[in-house]
């Protein structure tokens, strides 16, 4: 099976499956929330609105074949949140799961972080595919045995048993914001990670749940002076002292935790000068940074706003190195976007293996990958329309004015319902899972 | 460009009031985004007004205020904190079509004083159970090309706006 060695346009993406209802009406219970691999790709994990976590388990069979066709088949749900109510400020907390993220594997058991607006919990998901039988005082059901029947001792045995994997919450790691949580990222030393809320970040260790840091907070006095706020934060994949911090007014500042408990002062500061020729009403909003997130090789950031994914270098702070358009098509129809809200969807990115290709989502269930290295792009769709095992998906074109080719789609027939937030790239091969409303789709890499 | 300016403010605050209805308590994020279309769309608004105000020497009863008034002062976005009582309602079109008139022009500028007192006061851009009737309101339009630009790839008018261009000659009406 090929690494993920291949650009984005060299690779041709094939359907392999998708896991959802089929059906249009949608509950909202059933959105997807956040899509994530875990550190080996075994495991992909969704979370979504109704606070329930499903994971998918690749299958290991068959994998020197050279048709390797890996599935991913559930191995595991349970309810990660549900609905509380804070009665001191009359408010409903929602279930939604905002974010998971993997812990790496340490022993036979994953673990897991999923975080909703107010609380984050780390899940242990196990199996057990043995069980003891065998005792002296009970029957095989349960039911205690007459002593007087007693007249041998003997020792339990573990016996086979039908898989069973189980989801224990190991921690929570409650109240300890005030704004909705909007990242979490656990840190290289795999003992801590932080939280980002609005205003505030917090660093935790994994064994200890009554108490965190708060390492930023950037609360103004008088809230009427607020001019922005935190809208992800992620920690460096290898150095366990830096951390990054994207912000609303699309700057993102880079901090060091070695330089003082506090990190309200950034190491590192990195904006792009706004172009004055773009300005319009809603250009606050079309910068505000959605996504953070670092090159598996720790040199890169990528950050996506509504509009772009630019690539920074960690070493350049005044511009990114890469700026990529996403649908420059949508500029002109800013205005419509406001009125329907979508101008405040949240597209998250995602970095393939070695870096070389970046993808994230649009309207009309497209989605783009943009290969670095060759610096071309595609566009592809993720749709019932391609659902054929195998299937190649074939690069889709939206015309933005004028004559409308054949095979194009014009940008006001874009169903800006259809939106493709959350995405993500197997660590190390050429598979990707795209979340739709409710629907997961797996494309992976055609293998001839 | 204040026709779409008012629009965007009007559009601002119903979503900033829907906000507070939405589950899972007040989003600070969106509401600081919105409230800051808001004010933009709110600055362009009133300054334009001022603007035609004091070229269009109309004789009503606030008028000699609107000369003289400073400039709105940024406050903190709250519905209490905006915009006129409302005055003797007329028949009026849907919210995205909402446009000036003299009895709400002289209200609005009634409103930057009773804004010092921060009363507590009902927005006109929000759907009005009462209705009001559009009169006059081609009179108050500015000749296009003073306050929308755009930069050729709009194809909606007056999109995209730069820099209120506050010196800017203006025609005479």
């Amino acid at each position: 099976m090929a690494g993920a060695g291949g650009g984005g346009n060299d690779v041709q993406w094939c359907f392999s499956q998708v896991k959802g209802a089929i059906d249009d009406d949608v509950a909202e219970a059933d959105i997807i929330s956040t899509v994530e691999f875990n550190h080996s790709g075994e495991l992909l994990a969704t979370g979504d609105k109704g606070g329930r976590v499903v994971i998918f388990q690749q299958e290991t069979e068959n994998k020197s074949q050279s048709q390797f066709r890996s599935e991913y088949n559930v191995y595991s749900t349970f309810q990660s949140h549900e609905p509380e109510f804070d009665y001191l400020k009359s408010l409903e907390i929602e279930e939604k799961i905002n974010k998971i993220r993997w812990l790496p594997q340490k022993n036979a058991a994953q673990f897991l972080l999923s975080t909703n607006d107010k609380t984050i919990k780390l899940w242990k998901i196990s199996e057990r595919d043995k069980r003891p039988e065998g005792y002296n005082l009970k029957e095989e059901d349960g039911r205690y045995r007459d002593a007087a029947t007693i007249t041998t001792l003997r020792v339990p045995v573990f016996r086979p048993m039908d898989l069973m994997v189980e989801a224990s919450p190991r921690r929570v790691f409650a109240n300890a914001h005030t704004y909705h949580i909007n990242s979490i990222s656990v840190n290289s030393d795999n003992e801590t990670y932080l939280s980002a809320d609005d205003l505030r970040i917090n660093l935790w260790h994994l064994e200890i749940t009554d108490r965190s840091f708060n390492i930023v907070d950037i609360k103004p006095a008088n809230m009427e002076e607020l001019t922005e706020v935190i809208t992800a934060a992620e920690f460096h994949p290898h150095q366990c002292n830096t951390f990054v911090y994207s912000s609303s007014k699309g700057t993102i500042r880079l901090c060091d935790m070695r330089a003082s408990a506090l990190c309200d002062k950034h190491s590192k500061l990195f904006e792009e000068p706004e172009d004055p020729s773009n300005r319009s009403f809603f250009s606050e909003i079309i910068s505000s940074i959605s996504d953070v997130k670092f090159s598996h090789n720790g040199r890169y950031m990528m950050t996506r706003d509504y509009l772009s994914v630019k690539i920074w270098d960690l070493n350049m702070e005044n511009r990114p190195v890469e700026t990529y358009q996403v649908h420059e098509y949508l500029r002109s129809k800013l205005c419509s976007l406001y009125e329907n809200d979508c101008i405040f969807d949240k597209f998250e990115c995602c970095w393939n293996g070695n870096d070389s290709v970046v993808m994230t989502g649009s309207y009309n269930n497209f989605f783009r990958m943009l290969d670095r290295s060759q610096r071309r792009d595609v566009t592809l769709e993720a749709s019932r329309e391609s659902c054929k095992p195998r299937q190649v998906l074939k690069p889709r074109r939206v015309c933005a004015g004028g004559k409308r080719k054949k095979d194009e789609i014009s940008v006001d027939s874009l169903d800006f319902n259809k939106k493709i937030l959350h995405t993500a790239w197997h660590p190390q091969e050429n598979i990707i899972a795209v979340a739709t409303t409710n629907n997961l789709y797996i494309f992976q890499e055609k293998v001839n | 460009m204040d026709v779409e300016a008012k629009r965007i403010m009007a559009l601002s605050i119903s979503k900033l009031y829907s906000l507070r209805t939405q589950r899972g308590g007040l989003r600070l994020h969106r509401s600081l985004l919105l409230s800051m279309t808001m004010r933009a769309a709110r600055d362009i608004y009133h300054t334009a007004q001022l603007l035609r105000d004091a070229e269009e020497e109309q004789v009503v009863p606030c008028a000699p205020d609107a000369a003289t008034e400073e400039p709105m002062e940024i406050t903190k976005d709250s519905p209490q904190t905006l915009t006129p009582k409302e005055v003797a309602m007329k028949p009026q079109e849907p919210i995205d079509a909402v446009e000036d008139d003299k009895e709400n022009r002289c209200a609005s500028e009634r409103h930057s004083r009773k804004r010092h007192c921060k009363t507590a006061i009902e927005p006109d851009f929000l759907p009005l159970k009462k209705a009001k009737m559009d009169t006059d309101e081609e009179k108050q339009h500015l000749p296009g090309e003073v306050l929308r630009t755009n930069n050729g790839n709009s194809y909606r008018q007056a999109e995209s706006l730069t820099a209120f261009p506050a010196n800017r000659a203006i025609v005479a009406y």
